[in-house]
């Protein structure tokens, strides 16, 4: 059963995508109308939840600026360049795999990647940056260059059944046309890297831009890439790195 | 049949689902706990009397609403709002709803301005009304059409 | 009685005495309307829902609410208020299952 529907959503989405100039689209009031709701972002509860989280397990911002070792005015700007490499973990890493290793380097069991009460925690910590930057730097050395270059690949690679890549719905030449009355945003002017994690309100929950990919790749009929995994850690660098510049404002509030 | 066959009965389907995104009410929809109609709601709350149609109610809602499970509502009332002569309450209803009922605020010249915004569920295309009972025991009502679509990737 | 996760936020974030402001009030709340089926059970899960929230303002309501299911998950209520001098702003929400809670924010008028 699984599968038929997987089968129905992917002609939907299919079918969707070649007929979408004929579909009618939200207007700007309306959309107005739902940004506006950033102003009141159930999300700030959650991120609150985090706060607190980061506290009873990692030592609150002062255990975390330790355990990165800057210092915590320096914290902000620092958050405000991931995911980057680290010479603990000898790879490049998001912020829920820093706030997994704080964890169990405070005596705690860590909560999975996939956790809410993680997803509340990454929401705290990135929320430290906010009006910040993005300061990526994706050439700062050969394993942040490497994380990116996977990241494009990963991107781009048509996979699954419908042969469609993150690149199908975000290139330059569909972004704006309208799939189901929504449309198609640039990650870059849309600022997805300083925006995630955000509350979706068609969820009524907040998502990380990892898991959001997961609902991308399970919508796109493709096998789901692991949290935390060298390529999804790739695909985030490289979509942050498209709004590099742009200012951090977590939560962010997404239909 | 044919597993190609099999995709284009389901894709057939789907392009239905996809250019007839309002969702319909069945007639024989299961009724929750609490349904309730808005007729119902209108006759308890102003016990019979016929509201009248104004504009001093704006009603702020989204022509197109691609997620039926938040849906900003906010109510604005033109009113002094002083000791004579305020809003006394706003009533939200979803007209269609199982139960139409989602707030009714009950205010007091206290609040400075007569606003009540938040976010409903709406089971389908329909209308979003609001009600209001002012200081001098009038009924106001004003109200405007949503259309519920099932939209965006995932 | 379980501890709800809600929010109190006053706009704009510095205020006179007398000005009138918003209030949003958001709290986590599954807003289960009674007609949902659990998708792994099958089961109808039971309604609970928020159904009142009251605005307490120096021991005087200013505003109740009545609330059904039709509410959204995580529901938000705004309102205004005029400001009447320093305190607090306490609400006090219930819901349908007879949770009761209580969140709340000093007013402090500047000047």
């Amino acid at each position: 059963m699984k599968s038929i529907l997987k089968i129905t959503l992917g002609v939907a989405l299919f079918t969707s995508l070649s007929y979408s100039s004929e579909q009618f689209a939200m207007s700007d009031a309306d959309r107005a109308m739902y940004a506006d709701l950033l102003d009141a972002n159930p999300a700030d509860m959650m991120v609150q939840d985090g706060k607190e989280l980061l506290s009873k397990y990692g030592g609150g911002d002062a255990g975390l600026a330790k355990f990165l070792h800057v210092s915590e005015d320096k914290l902000p700007a620092f958050i405000a360049g991931f995911p980057r490499y680290l010479p603990d973990f000898k790879k490049v890493v998001g912020l829920g795999q820093v706030a997994q290793a704080l964890m169990v380097t405070n005596g705690n069991k860590a909560f999975a990647l996939k956790d809410p009460k993680m997803f509340n925690m990454v929401a705290y910590i990135k929320s430290i940056a906010n009006d910040e930057k993005i300061n990526i730097d994706v050439n700062a050395n050969q394993q942040m260059k490497d994380a990116y270059a996977l990241g494009e690949k990963t991107f781009n690679e048509r996979r699954g059944g419908r042969g469609l890549s993150c690149l199908s719905c975000h290139s330059a030449d569909v972004v704006g046309s309208i799939l189901r009355t929504q449309p198609l945003p640039d990650l870059g002017v849309n600022n997805s890297g300083g925006t995630w994690p955000a509350y979706r309100m068609t969820k009524s929950s907040l998502s990380t831009m990892q898991h959001r990919f997961q609902g991308c790749m399970n919508n796109a009929l493709q096998a789901v890439i692991p949290l935390g995994s060298p390529e999804m850690v790739g695909l985030e660098v490289y979509v942050t790195n498209k709004a590099k510049g742009k200012a951090i404002a977590i939560p962010g509030l997404k239909r | 049949m044919q597993r190609r066959d099999f995709i284009k009965t389901l894709g057939a389907a789907a392009v239905i689902g996809a250019v007839v995104p309002a969702m319909s009410f069945a007639a024989d929809a299961p009724k929750g706990p609490n349904a309730f109609s808005y007729k119902q709601a209108l006759d308890t709350i102003t016990g019979g009397k016929t509201p009248v149609k104004s504009e001093k109610i704006h009603l702020k809602v989204p022509e197109i609403a691609e997620n039926g499970a938040v849906v900003p509502v906010t109510v604005e009332v033109d009113s002094p709002m002083t000791e004579s002569d305020y809003v006394k309450a706003i009533y939200i209803f979803a007209t269609k709803n199982n139960n139409v009922r989602c707030v009714a605020m009950h205010l007091t010249p206290a609040n400075g301005k007569a606003i009540l915004g938040t976010r409903v569920k709406l089971g389908g295309t329909q209308d979003v009304a609001a009600l209001v009972e002012m200081s001098d025991g009038s009924f106001l009502v004003n109200s405007q059409s949503v259309k519920v679509t099932i939209g965006g990737c995932g | 009685m379980e501890e709800r996760k809600a929010l109190i936020k006053i706009k704009p974030k510095s205020y006179a005495d007398g000005e009138i402001v918003k209030v949003d009030f958001m709290v986590m709340h599954p807003m289960e309307t009674g007609m949902r089926k659990d998708k792994k059970t099958g089961q109808v899960v039971p309604a609970k829902y928020i159904n009142s929230v009251k605005f307490d303002y120096n021991g005087k309501i200013i505003t109740s609410m009545n609330v059904w299911e039709s509410v959204s998950v995580n529901p938000v209520f705004t309102i205004y208020m005029k400001v009447n001098g320093a305190g607090n702003l306490k609400v006090t929400f219930t819901d349908s299952t007879g949770e009761v809670n209580e969140s709340s924010i000093e007013i402090k008028p500047k000047g």
